[in-house]
């Protein structure tokens, strides 16, 4: 990684000259009044703003608060280390094995994105104040959370694996799709179809035979003559749609929502404890230190 | 060795070499006759008015069903194969990723040569690799690259023949489309209205790659349309030029169209109409001068470039025969020119349109100040994909019917400003799909005189390849899931379709070889061929 020594050298110059300024020549101090370095920073911040907008927000979401798709930049949590060197190191070579790809960028595009996130306030996110263990017996237990959802290899397989949810979204993400899961629908399995690589929806879809079955599920795959639902008894269904009656699509979550007569507050705090912890297994970006 | 046997062998070389090369003369006048020999495929759109339709019967609406596939060739490179191969006496050449190309013998797949290009690492190309094919001339093949040159490739062998900068990739200059070539030139625009470009497009002579002649998409100080750009805004005015023109042999003028104004999405420092972004050109095919223009989009703010093939077509209109130009627009609007003069005679929406409220008597948008972008957002239908894009449409003369792959989607516009830097991205915003809804498409048959959808078969996603039809009554279209469709060009049924296994990046072209009729469709890296049972 060229660009972090490069960063090295420019900090170590900048002090050098710092000192020199102070102690003994008075030409290093009128290179540099800070009047300068402020309005450069914000040129930065602003060039920062423009290349997230343009490259991170549609996953990240517009203001970096976190999208259905990447995570909450602003939670001050970096999964992939907080360092300049490593959010530089995470934009440029992305995090193998997630959905946050490679990125080429140049060196002071990187730096700017990074100005920028600096420059964000602070999520108001939620102090986590849950029981953790407790969340985890609630997840597999009276909850039935686990019927759904896989976490390291045990659960259902109907809704997102959330092995690396922690690192993936917000506190008031995860509220609010315990909550209400049809707020902000989450994102299936990547479209094959879609030009950008977009995932498919989790649409609930129903398929009505022309025996008149219906069955309900969610589509692993589908294309204009056929579709690949996961049922509500998470079995396999393969269907030409040429063969059946009916495929509806329906802009609603399968999973049912957890209002507080079903989930109370502090039940609902330590499943949300619980999730936070599940980040998965920890993958370093290359270049990282 | 001696002199008298070098001397007689010589002899025996260039008589072999004249008589195969008269065999494979492609000559202007047979591509101006391009329909008169359907067994090949000689331009870009198979003929010069835009087309895209065969008059080979052979594979009809009765036999369809029984379409088999023959053979596959494997380019190499996975991603957008967006090329239309040429067929020429029974070889097809072809173009892939990263300016590949290469030829191969029609029957059976087998690859004669093969040609890559040695490209700088550091390209800055919008939407992928791609290339959409060669044109020929003569024993000539032309390629317009990546790093924007134009290429002459033997065809017999692949060599080189000569390579010529049109314009410099550092500033994210690139080509993208296959050349149109008309006489002795070959025609080329140019891509990077994603990068501030200033848009051209090049006439090169066929023999010596020579410029002849430069048309300035983006007018420079003193030229009629300058004053369409505030301040220097012009300077990065993109208006490219990335997908081939078609020709009209008689009137002797090529029709153009023209995409983007930069930044695409942000136009608050550029105010104006922003000629000659979003329009057709009609250009003079010998001297490049502009004979008329007609703007589809001033001023644009979602990325509707009217880089849709202009279709020619000779019609009533009004009770008077007349050379019309149609094109169905990116923007959502169909549109009917009178293609002497560029006057504008019709025009309706032919899907799900938010921008505007409708087109005036004289052509002009009247455009729906509501739905401007805003910096938070804005919903605007169609995305900015639009409801067409480049891929072909196909007129029908059988049926008047001009087919059009559509995309269902609308777009959330944000809006925000933003600084040219050479050779970087200069979009001035993002869009994302409508999270409320998932982008779909389909393939639409408009009345060529009304706009009107007499039939509409739906896609599951949104389409990124077009249409091809036949005198067998067979429309064929690819679709983004990987399915490859023939249907009733007079009611849209499906007839027959395969599964390909990659998105459709392009359109099907017909021929015959040996009495029998092939399609032709790129899926992923390869190219495959129909043929019936």
């Amino acid at each position: 990684m060229s660009s972090q020594p490069k960063i090295f050298r420019a900090v170590l110059l900048l002090l050098f000259l710092s000192l020199v300024g102070s102690t003994s020549s008075s030409k290093a101090q009128t290179a540099k009044p800070p009047g300068i370095a402020i309005a450069r920073r914000a040129a930065e911040v602003r060039e920062g703003a423009s290349l997230f907008r343009a490259n991170c927000s549609p996953c990240h979401g517009l203001g970096a608060y976190g999208g259905g798709r990447g995570p909450d930049l602003t939670s001050g949590r970096w999964t992939h280390g907080s360092s300049d060197e490593a959010i530089f190191a995470t934009i440029t070579h992305g995090v193998p094995g997630t959905e946050m790809p490679a990125n080429a960028f140049e060196d002071s595009e990187v730096r700017a994105i990074i100005a920028y996130l600096r420059s964000l306030a602070p999520s108001k996110d939620e102090a986590i104040t849950g029981n953790a263990k407790n969340g985890d017996r609630l997840f597999h237990g009276s909850a039935a959370c686990g019927t759904c959802h896989m976490v390291s290899g045990s659960g259902g397989l109907l809704g997102p694996d959330l092995s690396r949810v922690g690192a993936a979204r917000s506190v008031t993400y995860l509220v609010d799709s315990i909550r209400d899961p049809n707020k902000d629908l989450s994102l299936g399995m990547t479209d094959p179809n879609d030009h950008y690589g977009l995932p498919l929806l989790y649409d609930t879809v129903t398929v009505t035979t022309n025996s008149g079955e219906k069955i309900l599920g969610v589509a692993r795959n589908e294309d204009t003559f056929s579709v690949q639902l996961m049922a509500t008894d998470q079995r396999l269904h393969f269907f030409l749609k040429s063969e059946v009656k009916s495929v509806v699509h329906e802009r609603a979550s399968l999973m049912p929502p957890y209002p507080e007569t079903f989930l109370s507050a502090s039940d609902l705090n330590d499943i949300v404890a619980y999730l936070v912890t599940l980040r998965g297994q920890r993958v370093e970006a290359p270049g990282a230190k | 060795m001696k002199k008298s046997i070098l001397i007689a062998l010589m002899a025996v070389a260039a008589l072999l070499a004249s008589a195969t090369t008269l065999h494979a003369q492609v000559t202007y006048e047979r591509l101006r006759n391009a329909p008169g020999e359907p067994q090949n495929w000689l331009t870009y759109s198979g003929r010069y008015s835009g087309w895209r339709y065969s008059t080979l019967d052979q594979i009809n609406v009765n036999n369809a069903a029984h379409l088999a596939m023959r053979w596959a060739f494997q380019v190499g490179d996975l991603g957008q194969f967006e090329t239309t191969p040429l067929v020429v006496d029974g070889v097809i050449y072809g173009s892939g990723q990263n300016n590949r190309a290469f030829a191969i013998d029609a029957r059976t797949g087998r690859a004669l040569w093969r040609y890559q290009r040695n490209l700088p690492d550091k390209l800055q190309i919008c939407c992928g690799m791609d290339n959409r094919g060669l044109a020929i001339l003569g024993d000539r093949l032309f390629m317009a690259t990546l790093d924007g040159h134009v290429v002459a490739l033997e065809a017999k062998t692949g060599n080189l023949l000569w390579d010529v900068t049109a314009a410099d990739y550092r500033k994210a200059y690139s080509f993208t489309l296959a050349p149109l070539v008309v006489k002795n030139e070959v025609i080329v625009g140019v891509s990077g209205g994603e990068y501030g470009v200033r848009g051209f497009i090049d006439a090169y002579d066929a023999a010596t790659g020579k410029r002849l002649w430069r048309f300035d998409t983006v007018p420079g100080p003193g030229a009629p349309g300058h004053e369409s750009w505030s301040g220097d805004s012009w300077k990065t005015g993109g208006a490219p030029a990335w997908i081939t023109g078609t020709f009209d042999p008689e009137l002797n003028l090529i029709y153009w169209p023209t995409g983007n104004p930069a930044p695409s999405n942000y136009g608050g420092d550029r105010a104006g109409d922003n000629l000659y972004s979003n329009s057709m050109l009609a250009l003079d095919a010998d001297t490049g001068q502009l004979k008329w223009y007609f703007q589809f989009t001033p001023h644009d703010l979602y990325d509707y470039d009217a880089t849709q093939i202009p279709v020619l077509v000779d019609a009533n209109w009004e009770g008077q025969p007349r050379k019309l130009l149609v094109q169905a627009n990116r923007n959502g609007f169909y549109y009917v020119l009178d293609r002497t003069n560029g006057k504008f005679l019709f025009a309706t929406p032919y899907g799900n349109v938010t921008w505007a409220k409708g087109i005036d008597a004289a052509g002009k948008p009247i455009v729906n100040d509501a739905l401007v972008a805003k910096p938070e957002g804005t919903r605007v239908c169609p995305g900015a994909t639009g409801l067409t894009n480049w891929y072909s449409p196909s007129f029908d003369p059988d049926t008047s019917l001009l087919y059009v792959a559509t995309s269902n989607e609308c777009d959330i516009f944000t809006n925000s400003p933003q600084q040219y830097r050479a050779g970087h991205d200069f979009i001035g915003s993002v869009y994302v799909p409508d999270p409320e809804e998932r982008p779909s498409g389909s393939l639409k048959a408009l009345d060529v005189h009304t706009g009107e959808v007499k039939w509409s078969f739906p896609f599951f996603s949104n389409p990124w390849g077009g249409v091809l039809s036949t005198a067998g009554g067979v429309v064929f279209v690819g679709a983004a899931d990987g399915n490859f469709i023939a249907l009733d060009a007079r009611t849209g049924s499906d007839l027959w379709h395969v599964q390909l296994g990659a998105a459709i990046y392009s359109t099907a072209v017909t021929f015959e070889v040996a009495g029998k009729q092939y399609v032709l469709i790129p899926s992923g890296s390869a190219l495959f061929a129909f043929a019936l049972q």
